[in-house]
């Protein structure tokens, strides 16, 4: 069993759907979130773009798939195999997606887009049996899988966005053979970054919250600056 | 209420990957103890210490300097400083930090407010200098000696310790992307704009800024301003008035939002923030310079969060401690002593209860305390600000290695920084050449 027919057998026992009422307190998450728009998402740096692949192989610009709505960027492995790392922000998107069902606000002002580091393995129709994952009876947010066509497309893409990426001395590691920061990232419709999760802080009800938050709030107001003084 | 979370099904996808994944160990994973939650740990032994070191006039080139020592056990270099690079000048080299990939370390300088940044990926035992942050008060409206700099998912927390217009205390929490661009300034509560529970307490001051994720606080504690630490201590120890310029608070803010949620009192300059490990451990300690007290922010069993002393430190007159580094399982806390040179070493398997186990003469003068992730190896360095330090004999500028049996500190190695003409050493953070692979 490779680990995409895992993940599509563990995909196969997942409950059917979610409410926003089932998302409460974890051991990890052991908080009220916030109420969205009680607060700012100052921005931090433009998405970047470049050339990349989806899952049919077709060529888009990576701008625009980061502009128009408000967008969850997600860089993930297919082969990655720790728990906390890519798995755990595919789940998160996978929540979203879920969500945006029963949530029309939600399904038509969110993007969510999964792009590999790994182009080599990851080619477009690797892609497309992780994005079975996306299938779903109801509507739902879109949701793009993306690879790009080799290495030297996909270099600029990470530099830009500050996802480091390294080969592990051991390329057998049970948890796949990339040493890989987890980072998530929230883009607003204008293309700008406003906030970036790592495995700590990535928990679907605070990107809930951003979500709206960024959809509540003007787009051109509270995008940096100076609070509290 | 019915309990879904689909996160924790995809986590198992995780789990499910690894079970028809070659089994085989993982290495161990090693660390400081007052590093960032989110920043990667070493794994294994730490290889190098990267000192942030005060330039003196007449000694050496007189700047500022990164300076890297070997720690590797059975490397010829074991203990001896094998790289240093200097900023060019003085700027009260003060705290650094990494950004959350360990990729870069930043250097930041108290008085004339550089952030000097390298590359510490590319060749570990040689960090390579990228550039300087050099209109910090401009970008940041007015925000000036930034303390330190704390790890963020893709940006990175810098405290501040005052501000460019009347050099006080107030002063503000500024965020900077991982690239050096700024993102956002947060000035620290006072009684006119806190809105919270303590607010009559809220002095505006700042120092240290620490994380808890898991319950989306941020913990930030209170020190002097530009005007003060910029003095000659002897100098502003007889000045009454300058004297009262210290913080005498804390504040817990929510992480997520940034905004405060509560003010607590605690007189006498709280320094460190130290936030325990354990998985309920749901508290942080801090120690109050000139108040020499041992302080304790804890959630209570109603949820609510409350500070108190726990302990004294040192005897009648106080002994300035000055930085606390607390061990990987939350027994024990270090706390070095600026004004008579020891490390006291506390038990805190209560912690609302520390007792005193141990203390050890490290120096005349010691400052900065740094821990392995194993709680085998303590290193210690001397200088706490440029104006502040003893003078004459008392006056050793050093790096000091020492051993924890669990019982007691033994010396392993030391390096007079006064003779290497290399100036006053503060900041230590780990380094290593096997970080990400």
């Amino acid at each position: 069993m490779n680990f995409t027919q895992a993940i599509l057998l563990a995909a196969l026992l997942l409950p059917a759907a979610a409410r926003p009422s089932d998302l409460t307190r974890t051991a990890d998450h052991d908080y009220d979130p916030p109420t969205p728009g009680s607060y700012t998402l100052p921005a931090i740096k433009t998405a970047a773009g470049g050339h990349v692949l989806d899952a049919e192989g077709k060529s888009w610009r990576l701008a625009d798939l980061t502009r128009g709505r408000v967008t969850v960027l997600s860089f993930i492995y297919t082969r990655c195999a720790s728990a906390k790392a890519c798995p755990y922000a595919t789940g998160v998107l996978r929540d979203l997606h879920e969500l945006s069902m029963d949530d029309p606000a939600l399904r038509s002002n969110l993007r969510l887009v999964s792009m590999s580091f790994d182009p080599v393995h990851d080619t477009p129709s690797q892609m497309a049996a992780y994005a079975a994952l996306a299938q779903t009876s109801k509507p739902a947010a879109e949701w793009h899988f993306l690879t790009t066509a080799s290495r030297e497309k996909l270099n600029p893409i990470l530099d830009a966005y500050g996802q480091a990426v390294d080969r592990k001395q051991n390329p057998s590691d049970p948890t796949g053979p990339l040493n890989h920061t987890l980072r998530v990232f929230l883009i607003d419709r204008q293309g700008r970054i406003r906030n970036i999760y790592n495995s700590s802080t990535l928990d679907v009800r605070f990107v809930l919250s951003d979500i709206r938050t960024l959809v509540l709030q003007s787009e051109t107001q509270g995008t940096a600056g100076v609070v509290n003084r | 209420m019915k309990m879904i979370n689909i996160s924790k099904n995809l986590q198992l996808l995780g789990a499910l990957a690894i079970a028809v994944a070659p089994l085989t160990p993982n290495p161990s994973r090693a660390d400081e103890t007052c590093s960032s939650p989110y920043l990667p740990r070493i794994e294994g032994q730490e290889a190098f210490i990267y000192v942030w070191t005060l330039g003196v006039e007449g000694v050496g080139d007189g700047s500022d300097k990164l300076v890297v020592v070997d720690v590797k056990p059975g490397s010829s270099n074991y203990g001896k400083v094998i790289y240093s690079h200097s900023v060019g000048g003085r700027h009260e080299a003060h705290h650094g930090g990494f950004t959350d990939d360990r990729r870069q370390l930043w250097l930041a300088g108290l008085e004339t407010s550089k952030i000097f940044i390298y590359d510490v990926h590319s060749a570990p035992a040689r960090p390579r200098y990228l550039k300087t942050i050099e209109n910090f008060e401009k970008v940041t409206s007015g925000a000036i000696g930034p303390h330190g700099v704390y790890p963020l998912p893709g940006r990175v927390l810098v405290p501040c310790l005052s501000n460019g217009k009347d050099k006080s205390g107030r002063t503000a929490l500024v965020e900077f992307s991982n690239e050096g661009d700024y993102i956002a300034t947060h000035w620290l509560p006072t009684k006119d704009t806190a809105k919270v529970a303590g607010a009559e307490f809220a002095d505006g001051y700042g120092y240290d800024a620490r994380v808890l994720p898991r319950k989306n606080v941020l913990l930030t504690t209170a020190f002097t301003g530009w005007k003060n630490y910029t003095r000659e201590f002897g100098e502003l120890a007889k000045d009454s008035d300058a004297m009262k310029e210290f913080g005498n608070s804390m504040v817990l803010w929510n992480f997520h939002t940034r905004q405060p949620t509560k003010v607590f009192q605690v007189p006498g300059a709280p320094l460190e923030i130290r936030w325990a490990w354990g998985e309920k451990h749901n508290y942080a300690f801090t120690a109050t310079a000139l108040g020499s007290k041992l302080w304790l922010c804890h959630e209570d069993e109603a949820g609510e969060w409350q500070a108190k002393p726990v302990a004294t430190i040192g005897g009648e007159g106080g002994v300035l401690p000055v930085d606390i580094s607390i061990s990987a399982d939350d027994q024990r806390l270090f706390v070095s002593c600026f004004g008579d040179g020891k490390c006291r070493v506390f038990d805190v398997s209560n912690p609302h209860q520390p007792r005193v186990m141990h203390e050890k003469q490290i120096g005349r003068q010691v400052n900065m305390v740094s821990q392995s992730w194993d709680g085998k190896r303590l290193y210690f360095t001397s200088s706490l600000l440029a104006h502040w330090d003893k003078k004459g004999e008392d006056n050793e500028q050093f790096l000091r290695a020492y051993s924890w049996s669990g019982k007691e500190l033994k010396p392993t190695f030391q390096i007079d920084f006064t003779e290497l003409k290399l100036g006053r050493p503060h900041h230590m953070l780990f380094g290593s050449s096997k970080i990400g692979k």
